[in-house]
């Protein structure tokens, strides 16, 4: 059953009356009227007192009585045929609880795990390691994505060797092709045709919590601690693999140190925790140093991208060619063109893009896959687009952009930047030291689906209780569901008690695609307000009003909507409660027809460049996003700033180098793999967009992903403006800065 | 094994662990106090920072270290203070402040930079006066994007300007609950803990005995050999003492990168130390760091070390019943392999103090700023009289396999007049002394450039005379 209402969406100089069809028992999505008590307004975090005093408890913090250390052996070569493992030195150790070599008889990346020991502790678990014997055939391999295309290149799959395409290695995947309207009428049509070569490097998750697993069996029931951005997808992979119901696995994740897309699933050390608990009969912790995290627990990978634009001089694109390729190791997602095929009015658009395999750790899911990478190349097209017909970069953008959103993102970032700061002829300043501005554009997706479920208990003494299944992966839904139930409910923040990250609570979907909070909290609100539904109908009956009576809750207050003098407190009805607990379960509807389906943003850059020494300083970051309705904007600001640093790493820092000669990583660790630190920080002005979404009864979007997607774009467009110099390789470090000057200064070299 | 005895938060610990076990592992495992993180093991993202406080005079000095590179051993008679250790029911200013500003996201740097900010408000010298970011300068958050942080740690340190100098401070600091009352009674808890008698140093005993200043080098390098070896500390055998002499400079081989980021002779004898110490690791770890166990280590771009050969460094190399002075570049003899005979301990080095002709400078560009190695530094002393140049000593690291004194260029700069022309002239000829490669830390032509770049600095730096910037391109 559903009904129709009508909403008004948008945001402020751009409403829209729309009729939206929803579920009968869900609660229209709030008007833009509506006065919020606690949602919308910066609210700090419900458990940042467990996280300030360290009580906070993560996977890695986990102690049980008899708990094992586990320590992975895991392959020093980049490719090898394993001959045989001998395990027998390892398990006579005293001390050695547990070993198990993995059928494996081929490795092909360095950091493969291979095998696993349990021990009393994690020296004699080290200890036990080395003495673990492996016999390898060590055999060619690959990891630089040149050679590895290659015809005649070692191959990582040996089995594909048939599948070569044409003329290349068998590393390398059949093009995936994404045609719209007319290329060659796009380019025909076109004045000028610009053409650029763009290269990004390999950058790793580094969440500051490792991959961490704890195990634990009692029978046939299993219970794991996990550092994971999917409780359930952790379960229901452990459930697959010891051919077990799903409800004999218990997975936890009350706290996690960070994810950004490389915590899905229990994969092979989540296996092995299990296995190694199964076998010793005891808890078992397993947590992988920094160098497992660099080499073996995801990437984001590389990319070499060859962009052809075509450009009107009144300023209309009339066609976008990508051509792409990278490598994620081992594993596939090396797409980078998606952010072409997404922004701009553009009709006419072709996107090819290929995977290639080489001997390295592989790819996972990484803050907005691929997007930064074609970011980087797409919004530098553009700018090169712009002074090809000598137009300002912001216009050309305003002008091909068809999202009302960014459009009005744009002009309120251009002013806050001071975009008319802005050098009118790049590389002219005198002086060591040159100034510039420079803009990119951001884009994301995902509103959000059906199916999450929360589950919420008001008890007597007027506290309440809000249980969901899912994980908070830094970006606040505990804090989020806590402030959508006690909005709904009219009652301060301090009667919520949110339990999260425990699979035996309602189901929740993974961290990823920056869904949750569009996900999790319509399903809060929808369980408040059913909940909220019984109360008014006890209220009714307690202050002797007709059935169905409207009635309002505020304030720890519940009253009659008609004569708010009929009303009764907040403690004072749940003191009626019958049995003393209310519970209400609710599901997350489908998706409502939108006021936006395609999130937007933009950031601006100042940055300054020492033409000496070739450092790259950034000074200032203008980021404006939407997410919807900004539930918090504590959470919301901090996933912007947090976003913005992680894209100013990338663009400066961040490099995984694996030596071709060896296929080891040179820098595997934080001091040669440099993830920005607080003084890199410039000054960062987060503007955060109210949107009246509509896609859902809390308007929610999401804004983890599109706020990482512009910043590398941004800089690099700012520092050709600072110099005249344009860079078209990922990380902009001082070395390459200095060549692109000098490029610049005699550019036949 | 000797016992250690220590105080950890409010509790004192008397332990026969082993002395090379760094303390991470002792909180965390023996002591079962997870609030403490790991998140590298290797000194460079700060999740598992503590305090330790020392005697000083009739208070406790209280510094940040990274707790997963300093030894055991080493905290004897310290207290050691991890977050477990700063509140119980209420929060701190400090905590309070990160909850408000929301500088926390996932929550796992989080209680490092709560023990770093709590470091900042115990401080009592002027170092953090600059910058107050500079307390935060060794811890690494993945999530927040720092601002929050920062706007926190602005929060606290307005809230300090009325923290009282000297005595008072402590008490006041209690009564605002930036630490909780059981600090008060630290100083005399620590005096009661008997001193350590260290074992006579020899260098024929049948275990090889592994001498550790801080420990940075050496348990980032093999960590689980010095774990399980027989340890010896530095600081049992040579002071920390900073002091001038007979128109030289001593300082002790237990002093610390901090004591010299502190010193009040030092900051007369080189007034830019401050800006020079910030380029150099973090406070955590220069807290740790030696600096004998920076010329020791040997490593090319060793910052301390290229300091100190362009000061004109000596040291002193004690073994049992023998001591030498030997000048700091004649200790390297090719890529780690030093004139050093084992067993003997660099006890003292010392520099000719400075005087109104010198003038010295240090430069270091790195990939990132802060917390980061060199790709190439150096650092120059002249002695000028009028115009002219007297005596000159230019160091260079990064560019060759030892730590470099360009014995050339300094040769030939004696007489030259300072100018510009000379600073360019410095700067070409330094280039035929250096032999770069090409690494992680930049290709071989770049480093070239940056030396270039930085000898030209110096000239401009440290004598105030115009180079034409353009000569710099
Ligand atoms: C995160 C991080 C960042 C860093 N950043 C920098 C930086 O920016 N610049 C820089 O220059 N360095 C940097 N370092 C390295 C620096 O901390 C070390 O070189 C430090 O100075 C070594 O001192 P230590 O006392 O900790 O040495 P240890 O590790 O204890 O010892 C190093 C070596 O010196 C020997 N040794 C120590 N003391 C003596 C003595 N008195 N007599 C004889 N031998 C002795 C030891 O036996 C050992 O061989 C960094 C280190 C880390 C972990
Ligand atoms: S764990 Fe990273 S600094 Fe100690
Ligand atoms: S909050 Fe996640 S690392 Fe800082």
């Amino acid at each position: 059953m559903s009904q129709e209402i009508k909403s008004k969406l948008g945001f402020p100089g751009q409403w829209q009356e729309t009729t939206l069809r929803i579920p009968d028992d869900e609660p229209p999505p709030w008007d833009p009227s509506y006065k919020f008590q606690t949602v919308n307004k910066a609210v700090p975090r419900v458990d940042a007192f467990a996280k300030v005093t360290g009580r906070a408890t993560y996977t890695t913090d986990i102690r049980k009585p008899g708990l094992l250390y586990g320590r992975l052996l895991v392959s020093s070569h980049p490719s090898a045929t394993i001959k045989s493992i001998d395990v027998s030195k390892a398990k006579a150790l005293t001390g050695v609880k547990a070993v198990i070599a993995l059928p494996i008889k081929e490795v092909r990346f360095v950091g493969q795990e291979i095998a696993a020991v349990a021990a009393t502790s994690s020296q004699i678990a080290d200890d036990a390691l080395r003495l673990i014997k492996v016999e390898y055939d060590p055999r060619p391999f690959v990891v630089d994505v040149e050679t590895a295309r290659k015809e005649g290149a070692p191959l990582v799959f040996p089995k594909r060797a048939a599948q070569a395409p044409e003329g290349k290695s068998a590393n390398v995947t059949p093009q995936r092709i994404t045609k719209r309207g007319d290329i060659e009428a796009g380019f025909k049509r076109a004045e000028h045709i610009l053409e650029g070569q763009f290269r990004t490097q390999v950058q790793t998750h580094s969440c500051l919590e490792p991959h961490a697993f704890t195990a634990e069996w009692e029978g046939d029931q299993l219970t794991v601690w996990a550092s994971t951005q999917s409780t359930f997808s952790v379960r229901d992979e452990l459930a697959q693999v010891f051919e077990i119901s799903p409800s004999k696995v218990r997975v936890f994740s009350e706290y996690m140190g960070g994810g950004f897309g490389s915590k899905f699933g229990a994969r092979a050390s989540g296996k092995l925790a299990a296995m190694l608990a199964k076998e010793a009969k005891a808890p078992v912790c397993l947590i992988p140093s920094r160098k497992e995290e660099h080499l073996t627990h995801g990437n984001r990978p590389n990319s070499v991208q060859h962009f052809k634009m075509g450009v009107r001089n009144d300023g209309t694109i009339t066609a976008m060619q990508l051509t792409s390729y990278g490598t994620g190791g081992i594993a596939g997602g090396a797409a980078a063109t998606r952010p072409m095929l997404g922004l701009y009015r553009c009709p006419n658009k072709l996107a090819i893009d290929e995977d290639v395999f080489t001997h390295a750790g592989p790819a996972r899911a990484f803050r907005a896959p691929g997007h930064p990478q074609g970011a980087f190349s797409l919004e530098q097209m553009v700018d090169m687009c712009a002074e090809k017909i000598g137009m300002d970069p912001l216009q050309i953008r305003l002008q091909n952009d068809p999202h009302t959103v960014r459009r009005a993102q744009m002009e309120l970032g251009a002013k806050r930047i001071g975009w008319d700061r802005r050098n009118k002829t790049p590389g002219t300043q005198k002086g060591p030291i040159m100034r510039g501005l420079g803009m990119a554009s951001s884009l994301w997706y995902n509103t959000g689906s059906a199916g999450a479920e929360i589950l919420v208990k008001i008890h007597k003494d007027g506290r309440v209780e809000a249980f969901s299944g899912g994980q908070d992966i830094g970006t606040g839904i505990r804090t989020l569901i806590a402030q959508v139930v006690a909005e709904e409910l009219g009652i301060p923040l301090q009667l919520l008690h949110v339990h999260i990250g425990d699979t035996q609570h309602p189901y929740a979907p993974g961290s990823g695609g920056s869904k949750t909070t569009p996900c999790v909290t319509p399903a809060a609100r929808k369980a408040a307000f059913l909940a909220k539904q019984k109360l008014f109908d006890l209220a009714r009956t307690l202050l002797k009003l007709e059935p169905k009576t409207p009635m309002i809750a505020q304030q720890s207050r519940i009253f009659s909507k008609a004569d708010p003098k009929m009303s009764v407190d907040w403690a004072q009805l749940t003191r009626y409660l019958p049995n003393g607990i209310l519970s209400v379960q609710a599901t997350r509807a489908h998706n409502y027809a939108a006021y936006n389906n395609i999130i937007a943003g933009v950031q601006f850059a100042e940055v300054e460049v020492d033409t000496q020494t070739g450092l790259i300083r950034v000074l200032k970051i203008v980021a404006v996003h939407d997410c919807g309705l900004v539930l918090n904007k504590l959470t919301a600001r901090s996933q912007v700033n947090g976003g913005v640093i992680q894209g100013i790493s990338y663009a400066l820092f961040e490099d995984r180098i694996l030596d071709p000669r060896t296929g080891q990583m040179v820098n595997p660790n934080f001091e040669h793999y440099k993830i920005a630190g607080s003084r890199e920080i410039p000054e960062i002005d987060a503007v955060l967009f109210d949107v009246y979404a509509g896609s859902n009864n809390t308007h929610a979007l999401g804004l983890g992903e599109p706020t990482t997607v512009p910043t590398a774009a941004a800089i690099a467009n700012a520092v050709y403006n600072a110099t005249g110099a344009r860079l078209f390789e990922l990380p902009m470090t001082p070395d390459r800065v200095l060549k692109a000057l000098a490029q610049r200064r005699s550019p036949q070299k | 094994m000797a016992e250690i005895q220590f105080l950890l938060n409010d509790r004192l610990i008397k332990t026969s662990s082993q002395e090379g076990l760094v303390l991470l592992d002792f909180v965390r495992e023996h002591q079962r106090l997870t609030g403490t993180k790991i998140g590298c093991r290797e000194g460079d993202c700060g999740a598992c920072s503590v305090l330790i406080g020392t005697l000083e005079g009739e208070g406790v000095k209280y510094l940040p270290v990274t707790s997963c590179l300093f030894p055991l051993g080493r905290v004897h008679g310290m207290h050691v203070v991890t977050v477990e250790g700063l509140s119980k029911e209420t929060l701190t200013p400090v905590q309070r402040a990160m909850v408000e500003h929301s500088g926390t996201q996932c929550g796992f740097c989080t209680p490092g930079f709560v023990v770093s900010m709590t470091g900042f408000a115990l401080e009592s010298s002027s170092v953090y006066q600059d910058d107050p970011r500079d307390a935060i300068s060794g811890n690494i958050c993945r999530c927040t994007g720092y601002k929050s942080i920062e706007r926190a740690l602005s929060e606290v340190s307005e809230q300090l300007q009325q923290k009282p100098q000297g005595s008072e401070q402590m008490a006041w600091l209690i009564e605002k609950g930036f630490v909780p009352p059981y600090f008060a009674g630290i100083p005399a808890r620590l005096r009661a803990i008997p001193a350590r008698r260290p074992a006579e140093l020899t260098s024929s005993t049948s275990a090889p005995t592994v001498l550790l200043g801080g420990g940075s080098d050496l348990n980032v390098q093999r960590p689980e050999a010095i774990r399980d070896a027989d340890v010896a500390f530095a600081q049992d055998y040579a002071s920390t003492a900073i002091e001038e002499q007979d128109g030289f400079v001593y300082i002790g081989g237990a002093a610390t990168m901090e004591d010299l980021n502190r010193s009040p002779l030092i900051a007369q004898t080189l007034p830019s130390i401050r800006a020079w110490m910030r380029l150099v690791a973090s406070t955590p770890i220069r807290t740790i760091a030696s600096i004998a166990g920076n010329l020791v280590n040997a490593s090319p771009i060793g910052d301390v070390t290229i300091l100190m050969l362009a000061l004109g460094a000596e040291i002193e190399l004690s073994a049992q019943h023998a001591q030498r002075w030997l000048p700091l570049e004649e200790l390297y003899l090719g890529y780690k392999t030093l004139s050093k005979q084992q067993g003997e301990i660099l006890s003292r080095l010392r520099f000719p103090s400075t005087t109104p002709q010198s003038r010295v400078n240090f430069e270091k560009v790195s990939k990132r700023t802060f917390l980061d190695i060199a790709s190439v530094n150096a650092a120059m002393r002249l002695e000028v009289q009028g115009d002219i140049i007297q005596k000159a000593r230019l160091s260079a690291g990064g560019v060759a396999p030892i730590p470099k004194l360009l014995r050339e260029t300094s040769r030939w700069l004696v007489g030259q007049p300072l100018t510009g022309e000379t600073a360019l002239e410095a700067a070409q000829r330094a280039q035929s002394e250096v032999q770069p490669i090409s690494d992680i830390r930049g290709s071989a032509d770049y480093k070239r450039l940056l030396l270039r770049q930085l000898v030209m600095a110096h000239f401009a730096e440290a004598t105030a005379i115009p180079v034409v910037k353009e000569a710099l391109l």
